[in-house]
């Protein structure tokens, strides 16, 4: 055991192993990447499965049809005549089209604040109490008047409330159903399930006046085709909740299970329109699908239950195809069949995956790595990165240096110092002087920078929250401008210079909290984390150019030294405290690659700021609609609305790190 | 031995002659049409017994398993629920016999047992549990020491107990919440009613229609009506109340499935601009849906139960409808109707011949729609928040009286691994906003605010796997208010092997019962006015149960190979 130990702390001192760090963090990352890569081929991922075995998708046959449709019809004209008049108007006729279908109908009025805004509506609701059902377990179907692209849900509403009427027949319902026409596709919904749940704020969200029991699984009929119809071609599985939480596989799985096996409709996911199944379309559907995820945001009426821990997807109709509104009509009452027989809250199957097509997947045993070893890699160089803080001054020069204007002194150091020690009994050893040394680590402006940092990070999280919704956009560029000089501009009005070792030590625990953020998040919004510390992996790597000469450590002969547990070292002469660094060791600012890659880090990391790829993104993504001020617009009302959390992680972990690599990028380069 | 089987008949023949005028039959149905095309069915039995001759066991009406079970855990009062669904007040109105003839969802049991002292209390309880759970082919043998409490308010006893007898009874309650009712319990409940559901009203009972109910609950009460001069005797109620969907019994049986109707068939609102042959937008009808009793039970009544007393004409079918509702009736002679106008009620009697009867309704618009009785007081429960650490209860309850309050009981029965913290429980009363304007709101909130609903608490906290939380508050609401009670509670976290094979599904939390205090003091023998919230489902942390399974087999696996 002693001699392991020995080995071990022999190994501590190793130089090679000092050097090792950067290539494993590096590696970390590169692993990471392929491994990520390497998901959508056929040995790494899976096809799907409906692991609940009450669900029996598609096993039941459906009747939705015949006359229905000419029902179906004549709810679509009066939507459409509806959707003329005010909102008031509405309500009414929808109440009085659900009553009459003999359902308990109930209204619920909202109005939230979002940064000087107001965005308010009116929900309408009709509860069908199931025959053979105790009101303690509900499924909701939702059609939001308005999708998510602002249009208007005409077919969508008619087909709600013709499966009401429809549904109303059936004796054998063991669950309540609960059909639910809200008013726009993202705060109508969320006002609804929040009140369901009695966690509302009563200011702006009102009560509701009927409730059932717990709600196992909701869907929601997006299909916006005019009172002329509109035949589609396949149907949109939309399944990304609110901060990336995901339904139920089994859930998408007996949808598209239904919809293809049963009634023929073709799925896709991810606005993948075109999916031949072969690598580069997969790996796309997948990337896209960690993009949703990792943004966080509502993307559709689903979204809002998924917290609450309800299942729930959006079906959009995509394309011109030849399925009519009837299809669609029978693939939700399929679903509504299989979720009645549920025996269970959906509980089987998995509840963190990736998609790559309607039907494959890989689970979170086997991404989570990738995510994992990214975060990872942060960690391996903080610890590098404090182990070296913590080693005296190594001496400077290389033995064969060819560099000829090295002073005379300097070749006097390197020869090292000796030390002679005592062993138990009569061994000896001499060790060089430098390896015995500890160096007294100064810890407090380090840790005052990072903490001030961090809470800086509260200043653009409470602008970009309560900015009004129009000036967001010059909010936004006017904090960037401000905001990308200002890491170095600091670094040089501080009243004193940082020395190499404080900047180390702040490299140090900003890694550190990265690698913790990012691996906690990891295992709940994976591919926030992934994004994040891709983006911030070159944080690890930059180095205060002006300081950075460690990179060159002398080979020493130490190694073969025989080395002696600490406790019987009899140091002679006690330890040199640290001294800052000698203006000896700092290279003329005239050196021109020093200057080169100085400027190359500082490109870099501006490019990779938060604000700028923000901008970058939103006006790179190919999705038409999506500019910058939309972005920012719905970061803000998914934090007041949806209570998302990616602004957070964005202005309170990701911005501080980068300030902080931008910061340690000034210290060094004017010194 | 000859001799003594003789002379046992002869005892018998003879006690027979004897209680004859003691023990009596008498069955009763009422029908009434609610709004939304429902149907209430409420049918009762009652048959009577002198407690001398049921101490001798001589059974003549009263069922003789019952009866033993009865006199073996010396039960003096016991009431029996089996429900399914939940009444709708805002549209159906009061509910029958007032509440007090129906239980939670599930089945409910409560009893008055003899005893010294409470173990031989709790050993009865037991004991009649058991006996009642193989009886009824219900698991009412799990009604055990964490589901049972003795409730303080709620409850009073129904019958006339002998001078005395009070002070040595013990009353327990004990309810299963997640018992599903189905028609293994209907067939022993039938097998105790004299006719046995072969004739008379008791043949409309059959289970395909009973279980398709909206709302059906299955009751029994025992009871002893004692006289001053210490004669007794022991009531038994039966009681199945039923709310159908007429338009989904009227389906026939072997083609149950509500299939679109051809369009032929439709009825379309023709003054809509758009309609034509291919839209149709559903007609609403105001009119009354044709019905008949042999289209919803599925068969005709087949004559009348003739062990019910004869000598005073008993009108055991009874409808309550509009005196302009046509009603045709079919079948046999000797049918006597007659009118109440106080209650629009129609009653007739059966033939005593075994022939079938018919009562068939035409599908008529009435000038003045049914008028329901309004219920005095409206109640829904529901578990707030989320999480798997903690929730809330959230009970709801207004009184739609515009000039009297009520004082109520409401009684928790909660399990033992659902922890309410008192101190978070909360009771507001506001004003009911529905049509009374806002000038009287700020009035009365002023005056309320100040006021406590709450008179009186009982509380007897859990003790972990031993008991549950037993309740029970006294309030009062005011005049057109409503009172919202929340407390919060904590989950505990079960052992693995105390889930249930459907942990995921939740674990079923017992209706809370309310009692209305009648301002009026009630005596014994009234039953009270009672009312029950739906019963929740109260999600717990479950553990991944396929997470030791895989365990095991990779354990097993690794162990053979070694082998």
């Amino acid at each position: 055991m002693a001699a392991i130990s020995t080995a071990i702390l022999a190994l501590r001192r190793d130089r090679r192993i000092l050097k090792l760090p950067p290539y494993l963090s590096a590696l970390l990352i590169i692993i990471g990447v392929t491994w990520l890569l390497l998901l959508p081929l056929n040995a790494y991922s899976r096809n799907t499965y409906v692991s609940e075995n009450a669900l029996l998708p598609g096993q039941v046959h459906t009747y939705f049809g015949g006359s229905e449709h000419n029902i179906f019809r004549a709810y679509r004209q009066e939507v459409s005549a509806i959707s003329e008049k005010t909102p008031e108007e509405r309500k009414e006729s929808l109440v009085d089209i659900l009553s009459s279908a003999g359902l308990k109908v109930g209204t619920q009025k909202f109005k939230y604040g979002v940064s000087g805004n107001e965005v308010e509506g009116e929900n309408v609701y009709a509860l069908l109490q199931g025959p053979r059902a105790d009101a303690t377990e509900a499924i909701v179907l939702i059609a939001a008047w308005k999708n998510m692209n602002g249009e208007i849900n005409y077919s969508g509403v008619a087909l709600v409330l013709t499966l009401a009427r429809y549904f109303k027949r059936w004796s054998l319902w063991s669950k309540d159903i609960i059909f639910l026409i809200s008013s726009d596709s993202t705060a109508g919904p969320q006002a609804w399930v929040d009140a369901y749940h009695d966690a509302h704020d009563p200011r702006y969200v009102a009560s509701l006046p009927i409730k059932s029991g717990a709600l196992q699984g909701a869907v929601a009929i997006d299909y916006p085709a005019g009172t002329w119809g509109h035949r589609f071609d396949k149907l949109h599985v939309v399944y990304d909740g609110i901060n990336g939480q995901l339904p139920n596989l089994d859930l998408f799985n007996t949808a598209v299970s239904i919809a293809s096996g049963q009634m023929g409709i073709g799925c896709t996911l991810q606005r993948m329109w075109e999916h031949n199944d072969q690598y580069l379309p997969r790996l796309q559907t997948m990337l896209r699908g960690m993009l949703n995820q990792g943004l966080g945001h509502a993307t559709g009426p689903h979204s809002s239950f998924i917290p609450y821990h309800v299942d729930a997807i959006t079906l959009q109709t995509v394309g011109d195809g030849w399925h009519d509104e009837m299809s669609l009509g029978r693939t939700v009452e399929g679903l509504f069949r299989s979720l009645n027989n549920l025996l269970e809250h959906l509980h089987q199957s998995f509840f963190f995956y990736l998609l790559m097509q309607a039907n494959r997947f890989v689970s979170i045993g086997t991404y989570l790595p990738s995510a994992m070893l990214v975060a990872g890699s942060f960690t391996v160089m903080c610890i590098a990165l404090w182990v070296q803080s913590g080693r005296p001054e190594d001496l400077k020069g290389k033995v064969g240096s060819t560099d000829e204007k090295s002073p005379a002194g300097e070749k006097e150091a390197n020869t090292p110092k000796m030390v002679l020690i005592k062993g138990p009994g009569s061994s000896k050893a001499i060790v060089p002087i430098t390896m015995l040394g500890v160096v007294e680590r100064h810890l407090f402006l380090p840790f005052a920078l990072l903490t001030s940092f961090h809470f800086l990070g509260l200043v653009p999280f409470y602008l970009f929250n309560h900015t009004p919704i129009p000036s967001l956009t010059t909010a936004f560029i006017a904090f960037t401008i401000v905001t990308l000089p200002l890491p170095y501009i600091l670094a040089n009005i501080l009243p004193r210079k940082l020395t190499k070792q404080e900047l180390m030590l702040l490299q140090c625990f900003t890694l550190l909290l990265l690698g913790l953020f990012l691996s906690a998040l990891a295992t709940l919004n994976f591919s926030l984390s992934l994004l994040i510390g891709l983006l911030s992996a070159p944080f690890s790597f930059i180095r205060p150019l002006g300081t950075t000469d460690t990179s060159s450590p002398q080979q020493k002969q130490s190694s073969s030294t025989t080395p002696i547990p600490p406790k019987f070292s009899k140091p002679m002469q006690p330890p040199p405290t640290s001294n800052p660094p000698t203006s000896s060791t700092i290279p003329s600012k005239t050196n021109p690659r020093t200057l080169i890659l100085h400027i190359l880090q500082a490109l870099l990391l501006t490019a990779l700021s938060p604000p700028v790829v923000i901008i970058a993104a939103s006006s790179l993504w190919n999705v038409p609609g999506v500019s910058l001020s939309q972005v920012l617009a719905m970061a803000t009302t998914g934090w007041w609305i949806h209570g998302l959390w990616t602004g957070v992680v964005v202005w309170l972990v990701w911005w501080p790190a980068w300030f902080t690599a931008s910061f340690l990028v000034g210290a060094g380069a004017w010194f | 031995m000859h001799f003594s089987l003789l002379l046992n008949s002869a005892l018998i023949l003879f006690s027979r002659l004897a209680s004859a005028s003691t023990s009596s039959y008498k069955e009763q149905l009422l029908l009434r049409p609610l709004p939304q095309n429902a149907l209430l069915a409420s049918f009762n039995f009652k048959s009577n017994s002198s407690s001398t001759s049921f101490e001798q066991q001589n059974f003549r009406y009263f069922p003789r398993s019952l009866g033993q079970i009865l006199q073996h855990a010396h039960t003096k009062e016991l009431h029996l629920r089996f429900s399914l669904g939940r009444w709708d007040a805002e549209s159906w109105g009061a509910r029958p016999w007032d509440g007090a003839r129906e239980g939670g969802t599930g089945v409910e049991l409560w009893a008055w047992v003899e005893s010294e002292n409470d173990e031989e209390a709790n050993a009865r309880w037991l004991t009649l549990t058991n006996a009642l759970s193989g009886l009824f082919c219900a698991s009412l043998n799990f009604i055990d020491a964490t589901k049972t409490i003795r409730p303080v308010m709620t409850f009073e006893p129904e019958g006339i107990h002998p001078k005395g007898a009070m002070d040595k009874l013990q009353l327990l309650h004990g309810t299963l919440p997640h018992e599903v009712v189905c028609t293994e319990n209907l067939t022993p409940f039938l097998k105790l009613l004299p006719c046995k559901g072969k004739a008379g009203i008791s043949s409309l009972l059959d289970g395909h229609k009973l279980f398709d109910a909206a709302w059906q609950t299955m009751a029994i009460d025992i009871r002893p009506v004692c006289a001053a001069d210490g004669e007794c005797t022991l009531e038994i109620e039966h009681t199945v109340d039923m709310v159908l969907d007429i338009a989904r019994s009227k389906r026939p049986r072997d083609n149950p499935i509500p299939r679109p109707l051809p369009i032929e068939q439709m009825e379309c609102d023709t003054s809509k601009s758009y309609h034509g042959d291919d839209t149709c937008f559903p007609l609403h009808k105001s009119s009354e849906p044709a019905w008949s009793v042999s289209e919803v039970f599925g068969h005709p009544l087949k004559g009348s139960c003739t062990l019910s007393d004869t000598e005073t004409t008993t009108e055991s079918i009874c409808v309550n409808v509009p005196s302009d509702r046509t009603i045709d009736v079919k079948g046999a002679f000797n049918i006597s109707q007659s009118s109440h106008n106080n209650d629009n009620l129609r009653c007739f009697t059966l033939p005593t011949d075994g022939s079938d009867f018919d009562l068939s309704f035409p599908e008529q618009t009435l000038q003045a729609p049914t008028t329901l009785q309004k219920p005095n007081l409206y109640a829904a429960r529901s578990i707030t928040g989320y999480g798997q650490e903690r929730g809330g209860i959230q009970a709801v309850v207004s009184n739609p009286s515009p000039t009297s309050a009520v004082s109520i009981v409401y009684l928790e029965s909660l399990p033992w691994y659902m922890k309410p913290y008192l101190h978070t429980l909360r009771a507001v009363i506001s004003p009911t906003n529905a049509n009374n304007g806002h000038q009287n709101k700020s009035k009365s909130r002023s005056t309320e605010d100040n006021l406590n609903p709450v008179k009186e608490t009982y509380y007897r906290p859990a003790l972990d796997r031993h008991r549950g939380t037993h309740l029970e508050l006294r309030l009062e609401i005011p005049a057109s208010s409503t009172l919202i009670l929340t407390y919060d509670f904590e989950k505990a976290v079960l052992r693995y092997t105390e889930y249930p094979p459907d942990a995921n599904r939740g674990f079923d939390v017992a209706p809370a019962v309310i009692r209305l205090l009648s301002s009026r003091e009630t005596e014994g023998g009234a039953p009270g006015m009672y009312l029950r919230t739906t019963s929740l489902l109260l999600p717990l942390p479950t553990p991944d149960f396929s997470m030791p399974y895989n365990v095991i087999i990779l354990t097993s696996t690794v162990m053979a190979l070694g082998m």
